[in-house]
C-alpha cells in the first residue's frame, strides 16, 4: 500500500503524529508552571533571596541576612539564639561561598572540618553556597556529609481498611527486605492502638531491631511513643515563615517541648519540613523555596533534635513543578547533612504519573546514600498506601533492586525468596493473633492469617468486624497497655524470639543510644549511629562501599541466570 | 429520549457590585460568598469549570430547597475559612457557602469557629457542576433546619502530581487581588449570553 | 449482710464466680463457722469464650485475681472457689422479609421526592420535552424530561410551547429540577422530578401527576375513586387499581400512568415453614404467616423440645447454626460427640417488624416499608462442661474450685440481697441472648427458665427499621435518650426540655437527631424526626423486653398465674438501661408485683447477683455442717 487516507484538516492544519504519542504520554498529566519570585514559588534562584550578613555584638547576633535584631521574625530569633555558633559566625561568614561549596565536594576535606564552618553561617549563607553547585556536585557532597556511614532506608505499612493483620504481615516482609524504620497511618484515627501493635510486632518478626512509628496527631503519637507501642517520632512538622507556622497553631518553642517531651523518655525523634510547604499555604513572604527550607533545617538544628525528615515531603508537586525544583530537593537533603543532622530525605509521596520521573527524582539520594534513601518506601500497595500514596511501592520492589545491582549501589533493600517471605508473613499473623488473645482483643482466625500469607492488599483479605475492633482499641487505651504487654504476650504464647526482639528494642530507651544522630538497630541490636559508623568517606575507596557480603546479597535477583549452568537458574 | 440542544455560547457571569453587604435577617437565606478574583481575574475553576456555572449550580441547588441566596464578594481576605465565615455571620440563617477562584468550597455556620466548618471540599479539581448543585442544595437544607446526607467527597491520589502547583499558583494569584481593609460587598450576578440565570 | 466490725474478719476466704454469656462476675466474701457473711468486694469482666466451656477459664481467673486485689489478698487465702452451673446456652437471631411491592408496567411512580413544583393535578399524554416542538395544540401533555436537560432549558422549552399553543398540564422530571423549573414557568403546572429511571415512563399514554401543597398530602391519586375519575375506569379496573392508591396514601406528589396491564402488587413471599415439637405434638405454622401467628402455635406446643425451620431460608439457617454451634461448644476431642438428641432449640420468639427494600419495577429508586419477621432462637443442652472449668481454675489459682449450684437458685439467693425483698420472690436476667426468670417460694422451692429474645434483638430492631445499617449506631440509639441538635449552643432532649451549653457543639451533630451517650452527643444518621426514632426504639424494647417478662414469669408463677408473684428483681446488663425497668414494671403493677431494678449487696446494682448467690449457698451449707 503506497498511500493512505486523506487525514481531516483540523482547524491548525495538519496533526503531527508524534505529537499526538508525546501528548498521550504519563508525563504530559504532571503539573508544571511558571515561575514567579516575587511570591516565592520558584525553587532557589530568586533576586528576592536576603543576601546573606551576620552581626555578632556582645556574644548575640544582632544582625541575620540583612535583618536586624528588633525586626526578628520568631523564626530568625529561634535561630539566632539558638542554631548558630556565635563564637565562630562571623569567621565562617566570611568565608567565600565557592570555598565552602569546593570543600563540600573535596574529598581532602573531611566531614568534621566542613561541619566546622557550617555551624557558623545563616541561612542565606548556605543557600549561597548551595546554589554554585550543579546537581552532581551536591550528590558528592551529600556522599561525604550524610551523618551514619551505612545508609539505610524507610517503608510505609499501611492498610486502605486500617487492617492490623495487613500491616503485621506487611510490615515482616518490609523488615524482611531491608526497612530499617517503619512508619504507618491511619484512615479511622480510632484503629490507631490496634494498628500500631500490629505494625511493631510485624516488624520485630521480620527482623529484630526495625524501629516503628505512627502518624497521628502529636500527642495521641507521644502517648504511644511513651506506651513503647511504637519507638519512634517523625511527623512533628516545622514550617519556615513566621505567619505559615502560627497558621498551624505551633512555634519552633512548642515544637521543641514536644522534641524534649520524647528525649525525656529516649525515644527517637525527628522534625519534618520540606521545600514548597509555605508557598502552597500562600504565605512565603516573597522567599524561594529552599531558602525557607534551609530556615526550618537551621531550626531544626537549633531545637537540639538529632535529624529531619526532609526532601519536599507531601509539597513534592510544588518543587515538582517548577525549574530546577528538584535540584533544590536535593540540596534542601545535603544542607541538612551538612550541619550535622540525620536526613531522611523524601521519596514518599506521589509526585508524577511517568516512571522515568520517579525514578530520577530518586537518584539523588540513592546513589550517594543518605541516612534513610526513602523517608517512606510504600511496603504496600499504593492503593492501600495511607500516606496519599507514596513515590515507589511494592511493585517498584524487585526494579529497585535492580537498580541498587545495577550501579552497585547500597539503597537498603534486597531481595529476597519468596519461601522466606510467606514464612514471615505467617508467623507475623500468627504472632499478632496471640498477642490480641493475649490482651483480650477481637480475634484473628485462621482465615485471615491464611489470607495474611497470600495477599496483596486489603482487598484479599476478610472484612473484620470494625465495630468490636475499635472497642478493643479504646480498651488498649484505657487498660494502659504497653509494650510490655506486648512482649509477655509473644512470650507466652511461645513467639520466645520476637519477645525477646522486641524487649530489647525497648530497653534502649534506658540506654538513650536511639537519641544520637542517625541512630537504627542492627540485625544483632547493635545500635548503629553517627557516633560509632560515622561517614568516614574521604575520596575513592574509601567510606561506606557496597562490597563483600553485602554486595553478593544485593547481587541476587528474582531471574538470575546461572554461568554454572545456563539452563537454570541461580536459585 | 433526546439530550437537548443547548446553546452554543456558554454562559458567563459577571458581578455588579450593589453595595455594602449587610446582615441579613431573613432565616431562608444562604449567603453565597464569593473571593477576591472569583468571575473577575479568574473565570474557570482549577480544572476549567465556568465561573457561571459554578454560580448557576450553586444558586440552583439553593433554590430549589425553598431557600433565597445573595451574593457577597470578600476582598480583604483569600482564606476560604475567613470568606465564608464572614458571610455566615452576614446570613440571616447562618449559614454561607465560600467559594475561592480555583474551586475550593465549604459551607460554614456562624456559630463554628473561624477554622472549623459544616462540610468542606479541599480538592478543588473533583468538583464538578453537579457537586456545586449538591453543595447549594445541602447549604439550604441546614439554612431550614434539616440534616442533609453530607456531600459525598472523592479522593484522586495523583491530584497531588497533577494539580499542586497550579493551586498554589492560583492561590498566589488571588492573594494578589487582595484589597486590604474592604469590607465584603454584595453584589448580583448578571449572566451573559444562553437563558438568563 | 453481716459484717464484723473491728479487725479482719475470722473465717474461709471464698469467691463465688458467675461465668454468663457476656460478663464473668466475681464476688469475694468471707464466711464465719456460724455462716455470717462479710463481703468484701467484686470485680467483673469479659467472658472468654462460649459460657460453659473450658475457654471461661481464663476470664474466670481475671475476675477473681482483680477481686483478691481490691481487698488487698492473695490467691494463697482463698479456701474455696464457687462456680455457677453454667450451661452454654447459644442464641441466634434472623430475620426474614415477608412482603414484597412490586410494580409492573412503570404504572406509578410514588418516591415522594422532598421538594416537587407547582400544584394542583395535571392529566394528559405523555410526551418527550424533544417532542414537543411537533406536538399539536389541543391535547393535553404531560412532559417527560430524561437526563442532561439544563433547567433553564426545560423551562423556556415548555413556555414556548405553551405559548404555541400546545397545553402543557404537568411534567416529569429526571433531575431535582421541579422547583427550578416551576418558578421559571409562565403557567405554573405540577412537576414531580428525581425520577432516576425516567426513560422507563411510558410514552404516549394517559397520566396523571398530582402534586399537593407544602405539608399536605395528595387526594385525587390517592384515592380508587379519584383514580377512577380521572381514568374513566369501570367497577373492575377501579378494585384492580385499587392497591395503586393504598400505596400513595400519604404522599405529597405522585404520578399514575394509565398502561394496559400495569399494577402494583403487594406479594407476600413464602418462606417456609416452621415445625414446632413439643407436648407430645407437631406443629407446623408458615413464618409468612407472622409474629401474632407463629407465637400462638408456640404456645399450644410449650413446653417446647425442639423447633427446625425449612433449609434455604433465613430462619432455617439459622436454627441449623444454632444448633451446629453448640454441638461444637460441646464436643471435646476423645470423648463420644453429642447425641442429636442433646442439642435443642428450647425456645423461639418471633416479633413482627419492617424492613426497608426497594421497590422491584421502580423508576426513582422507591423504597417500601416491608413486612418481615424477626425470631430469635436459643438451644440449651444438657451437658455441661463445667467439671472441666472448675479443675482449670482450680489448677491456675492454686486453690480448691467446685460447682455451686443452679443459676436460677443462685440467681435468686443473690437478688435476695437486695434491701426490701423477701420471699417469695422472682427475677428476671435480661441479657443479650436469652430472657431469664427464676422463682424461690416461701417455702424455698426454686423453678428457672430461659426464653429467647432479649438485647440483640432490641438492637437489631432498631437496626433494621431505622435503615440504619449499623449495629453500632443501634447499639447507641437502644442504650442512649435522644436529642435533637437545634443551633450549636442548645439541643432538645426527647422529653422536650431544652438544654444549653457553654461551648459550640461540634459541626458534625449540626441539625441531626442525636444520641446522647457519655461522650456528647453523637448522630443517628436519619432522615426522621427524634419522635419516630424514639417510637421506634421503645417500641423494639417493648415488643422484646415486655413480652418476654410476662412470657417468662407465667412459665414460673405458681398456676401461671402472675398474681401470685409478690416481688419481682431485675437483673443482668438490660437491666441497666434507662428504660426497660419502668416499662416491665409498668406492665406489671397492675398484677399486683413489686417490680424494681435489683440492687445486690445494697452496692452493685442488678450485678453479681449469681456471684453473691453462690457465696450465700456455700455459707447456708456451712452453717447446717456446723450445726
Amino acid at each position: 500500500m503506497t498511500t493512505t487516507a486523506p487525514r481531516p484538516t483540523g482547524a491548525a492544519g495538519k496533526q503531527s503524529l508524534r505529537t499526538e504519542i508525546l501528548e498521550a504520554r504519563p508525563v504530559n498529566l504532571d503539573g508544571f508552571v511558571e515561575e514567579w519570585p516575587e511570591k516565592g514559588l520558584v525553587a532557589m534562584e530568586s533576586e528576592f533571596d536576603p543576601a546573606p550578613s551576620v552581626r555578632v555584638e556582645g556574644g548575640r547576633i544582632v544582625e541575620l541576612d540583612g535583618r536586624s535584631r528588633d525586626a526578628f521574625d520568631f523564626m530568625d530569633t529561634f535561630i539566632a539564639n539558638h542554631a548558630i555558633d556565635v563564637a565562630s559566625a562571623e569567621a565562617s561568614m566570611a568565608i567565600p561561598s565557592a570555598q565552602i561549596a569546593r570543600m563540600l565536594i573535596d574529598p581532602g576535606v573531611s566531614r568534621d572540618e566542613v561541619l566546622a564552618v557550617t555551624r557558623g553561617l545563616t541561612p542565606a549563607k548556605v543557600l549561597d553556597v548551595v546554589k554554585l553547585m550543579n546537581v552532581v556536585e551536591i550528590m558528592q557532597g551529600m556522599q561525604k556529609m550524610r551523618a551514619r556511614r551505612t545508609p539505610a532506608n524507610q517503608g510505609h505499612s499501611t492498610s486502605a481498611r486500617d487492617n492490623p493483620i495487613q500491616v503485621a504481615a506487611d510490615a515482616a516482609e518490609g523488615a524482611l527486605r531491608g526497612f530499617a524504620e517503619l512508619e504507618t497511618t491511619l484512615g479511622v484515627l480510632r484503629y490507631a492502638p490496634l494498628v500500631a501493635i500490629a505494625l511493631q510486632v510485624g516488624a520485630q518478626v521480620g527482623r529484630g531491631g526495625v524501629l516503628t512509628q505512627c502518624a497521628l496527631e502529636e500527642a495521641t503519637e507521644l502517648e504511644l511513643g511513651m506506651r513503647g507501642i511504637t519507638a519512634y517520632a517523625e511527623t512533628i512538622s516545622i514550617y519556615g515563615t513566621e505567619s505559615v507556622f502560627v497558621d498551624g497553631d505551633d512555634t519552633p518553642w512548642s515544637k521543641s517541648f514536644l522534641a524534649a517531651a520524647y528525649a525525656s523518655r529516649g525515644i527517637k525523634m525527628r522534625f519534618t519540613s520540606g521545600t514548597g510547604s509555605e508557598v502552597q499555604m500562600g504565605n512565603a513572604e516573597g522567599k524561594s523555596m529552599l531558602y525557607l527550607e534551609i530556615r526550618c533545617i537551621l531550626m531544626a538544628k537549633g531545637a537540639g533534635v538529632q535529624g529531619l525528615q526532609n526532601g519536599s515531603i507531601s509539597c513534592i508537586g510544588v518543587p515538582g513543578a517548577v525549574p530546577g525544583g528538584l535540584r533544590a530537593v536535593a540540596a534542601e537533603n545535603l544542607v541538612a547533612s551538612m550541619v550535622d543532622l540525620e536526613c531522611a530525605s523524601g521519596n514518599d509521596q506521589s509526585f508524577s504519573h511517568s516512571a522515568m520521573r520517579r525514578t530520577a527524582r530518586a537518584m539523588p539520594q540513592m546513589l550517594p546514600g543518605t541516612d534513610f534513601v526513602c523517608s517512606g518506601y510504600s511496603s504496600v500497595p499504593n492503593a492501600d498506601n495511607m500516606f496519599a500514596g507514596s513515590n515507589f511501592d511494592t511493585e517498584d520492589f524487585d526494579d529497585w533492586n535492580t537498580i541498587q545491582r545495577d550501579f552497585q549501589v547500597d539503597g537498603g533493600l534486597r531481595h529476597v525468596r519468596e519461601n522466606e517471605i510467606l514464612a514471615a508473613r505467617n508467623k507475623a499473623a500468627r504472632a499478632l493473633q496471640a498477642v490480641f488473645a493475649h490482651l483480650d482483643l477481637p480475634p484473628i482466625t485462621d482465615d485471615e492469617i491464611e489470607a495474611a500469607t497470600y495477599a496483596n492488599s486489603s482487598n484479599d483479605y476478610p472484612l473484620r468486624d470494625v465495630l468490636a475492633d475499635l472497642k478493643g482499641a479504646q480498651s488498649v487505651m484505657d487498660r494502659e497497655i504497653t509494650g510490655l504487654d506486648l512482649v509477655k504476650g509473644l512470650e507466652s504464647a511461645g513467639f520466645h524470639d520476637v519477645a525477646e526482639n522486641l524487649l530489647t528494642v525497648l530497653r534502649q530507651r534506658v540506654s538513650g543510644d536511639l537519641l544520637q544522630t542517625s541512630a537504627v538497630l542492627t540485625a544483632d541490636f547493635t545500635p548503629l549511629s553517627a557516633i560509632n559508623d560515622p561517614n568516614d568517606y574521604a575520596g575513592p575507596g574509601t567510606g561506606y562501599r557496597l562490597q563483600g557480603e553485602r554486595w553478593e546479597q544485593l547481587k541476587k535477583l528474582r531471574h538470575v541466570t546461572s554461568s554454572t549452568n545456563p539452563e537454570t537458574e541461580v536459585g | 429520549m433526546t439530550t437537548p440542544t443547548t446553546t452554543a455560547p456558554e454562559r458567563t457571569v459577571s458581578l455588579r457590585e450593589v453595595g455594602p453587604a449587610r446582615r441579613g435577617t431573613r432565616p431562608d437565606e444562604v449567603v453565597i460568598a464569593l473571593s477576591p478574583a472569583f468571575a473577575g481575574h479568574f473565570t474557570r475553576t482549577i480544572v476549567d469549570v465556568p465561573h457561571a456555572e459554578v454560580l448557576r449550580q450553586l444558586m440552583a441547588g439553593v433554590e430549589e430547597q425553598g431557600v433565597t441566596a445573595r451574593l457577597v464578594r470578600v476582598l480583604d481576605t483569600a482564606d476560604l475559612a475567613a470568606i465564608s465565615h464572614t458571610a455566615a455571620r452576614l446570613s440571616g440563617s447562618g449559614i454561607s457557602v465560600g467559594v475561592l477562584s480555583r474551586g475550593t468550597t465549604m459551607i460554614h455556620q456562624k456559630d463554628l469557629p473561624r477554622l472549623s466548618n459544616l462540610e468542606l471540599f479541599p480538592q478543588s479539581p473533583l468538583l464538578d457542576a453537579p457537586v456545586f448543585r449538591m453543595i447549594g442544595s445541602n447549604a439550604a437544607q441546614y439554612a431550614k433546619g434539616e440534616s442533609p446526607q453530607p456531600v459525598p467527597t472523592r479522593n484522586d491520589q495523583m491530584a497531588r502530581p497533577r494539580w499542586q502547583a497550579k493551586a498554589a499558583l492560583l492561590h498566589l494569584k488571588e492573594f494578589d487581588c487582595i484589597e486590604a481593609g474592604r469590607g465584603p460587598v454584595e453584589v448580583e450576578a448578571v449572566f451573559g449570553p444562553g437563558t438568563t440565570g | 449482710m453481716d459484717a464484723r466490725e473491728g479487725g479482719p474478719p475470722e473465717g474461709l476466704l471464698v469467691v463465688g464466680v458467675d461465668i454468663g454469656n457476656s460478663t464473668t462476675e466475681a464476688c469475694l466474701a468471707v464466711v464465719a463457722p456460724d455462716g455470717s457473711i462479710t463481703y468484701l468486694g467484686t470485680d467483673l469482666t469479659r467472658t472468654t469464650g462460649v459460657k460453659g466451656t473450658p475457654d471461661n477459664t481464663e476470664g474466670a481467673l481475671k475476675a477473681i485475681r482483680g477481686a483478691l486485689a481490691r481487698a488487698g489478698r492473695s490467691a494463697g487465702q482463698v479456701e474455696t472457689v464457687l462456680l455457677n452451673e453454667a450451661t452454654p446456652v447459644i442464641s441466634g437471631l434472623a430475620m426474614e422479609t415477608i412482603t414484597e411491592t412490586i410494580i409492573t408496567e412503570s404504572t406509578m411512580i410514588g418516591h415522594n421526592p422532598t421538594t416537587p413544583g407547582g400544584e394542583g393535578l395535571g392529566v394528559g399524554t405523555t410526551r418527550s420535552i424533544g417532542e414537543l416542538g411537533e406536538q399539536q395544540p389541543g391535547e393535553p401533555v404531560v412532559c417527560v424530561v430524561p437526563h442532561g436537560w439544563d433547567f433553564d432549558d426545560v423551562a423556556a422549552t415548555l413556555n414556548a410551547a405553551v405559548a404555541a399553543g400546545v397545553d402543557v398540564v404537568a411534567a416529569i422530571l429526571a433531575g431535582d429540577d421541579a422547583v427550578l423549573v416551576t418558578n421559571r414557568l409562565a403557567r405554573p403546572i405540577p412537576v414531580v422530578d428525581e425520577v432516576s429511571a425516567v426513560e422507563k415512563v411510558p410514552l404516549g399514554m394517559l397520566a396523571a401527576v398530582e402534586v399537593a401543597a407544602p405539608g399536605r398530602t395528595i387526594r385525587t391519586l390517592s384515592n380508587s375513586y379519584g383514580l377512577a375519575t380521572v381514568f374513566g375506569l369501570d367497577p373492575v379496573q377501579t378494585r384492580q387499581v385499587s392497591p395503586v392508591a393504598r400505596a400513595l396514601t400519604g404522599n405529597r406528589s405522585a404520578v399514575v400512568v394509565r398502561t394496559p396491564t400495569g399494577d402494583v402488587t403487594d406479594r407476600r413471599i413464602p418462606v417456609g415453614e416452621l415445625v414446632l415439637h413439643g407436648a407430645g405434638k407437631t406443629l407446623r405454622v408458615d413464618v409468612d404467616a407472622g409474629a401474632e401467628a407463629i407465637m400462638e402455635v408456640v404456645g399450644r406446643a410449650q413446653p417446647l423440645d425442639d423447633a427446625r425451620g425449612e433449609p434455604g431460608t433465613h430462619v432455617g439457617g439459622m436454627l441449623a447454626q444454632v444448633r451446629d454451634t453448640m454441638a461444637d461448644v460441646m464436643d471435646i476431642a476423645g470423648q463420644p460427640d453429642v447425641p442429636v438428641s442433646e442439642i435443642a432449640i428450647r425456645d423461639v420468639l418471633a416479633v413482627d417488624t419492617f424492613v426497608p427494600a426497594e421497590v422491584r419495577g421502580g423508576l426513582a429508586g422507591e423504597v417500601a416499608l416491608e413486612n418481615a419477621v424477626a425470631l430469635a432462637a436459643m438451644v440449651r443442652t444438657s451437658r455441661s462442661r463445667m467439671q472441666l472449668v472448675a479443675d482449670l481454675v482450680s489448677e491456675g489459682l492454686g486453690a480448691a474450685a467446685e460447682i455451686g449450684g443452679v443459676e436460677g437458685e443462685m440467681a435468686v439467693g443473690g437478688a435476695l440481697t437486695t434491701p426490701g425483698v423477701d420471699r417469695p420472690i422472682a427475677v428476671l436476667d435480661l441479657g443479650g441472648g436469652s430472657t431469664d426468670a427464676a422463682l424461690l417460694t416461701r417455702e424455698g422451692e426454686c423453678t428457672a427458665v430461659h426464653v429467647a429474645g432479649a438485647g440483640e434483638l432490641v438492637t437489631k430492631l432498631i437496626d433494621s427499621e431505622l435503615a440504619l445499617g449499623d449495629r453500632e449506631v443501634a447499639e447507641g440509639v437502644k442504650w442512649y435518650p435522644l436529642g435533637k441538635v437545634e443551633s450549636f449552643f442548645h439541643l432538645r432532649h426527647e422529653d422536650g426540655t431544652v438544654e444549653f451549653v457553654d461551648q459550640p457543639l461540634p459541626p458534625h451533630v449540626f441539625a441531626r437527631v442525636v444520641v446522647l451517650t457519655p461522650d456528647g452527643p453523637s448522630p443517628v444518621p436519619t432522615r426522621h424526626g427524634l419522635d419516630h426514632v424514639r417510637r421506634v426504639r421503645r417500641e423494639a424494647k417493648r415488643r422484646v423486653f415486655v413480652v418476654n417478662a410476662l412470657r417468662a414469669l407465667r412459665q414460673v408463677a405458681p398456676g401461671g398465674n402472675l398474681r401470685a408473684l409478690e416481688f419481682v428483681v431485675l437483673l443482668g446488663g438490660s437491666a441497666l438501661d434507662f428504660e426497660i425497668p419502668d416499662m416491665i414494671a409498668d406492665a406489671l403493677a397492675p398484677h399486683g408485683i413489686v417490680c424494681g431494678t435489683g440492687n445486690v449487696l445494697g452496692t452493685e446494682g442488678p450485678r453479681n447477683a449469681v456471684a453473691s448467690g453462690l457465696v450465700r449457698a456455700h455459707a447456708a451449707l456451712l452453717a447446717a455442717e456446723v450445726q
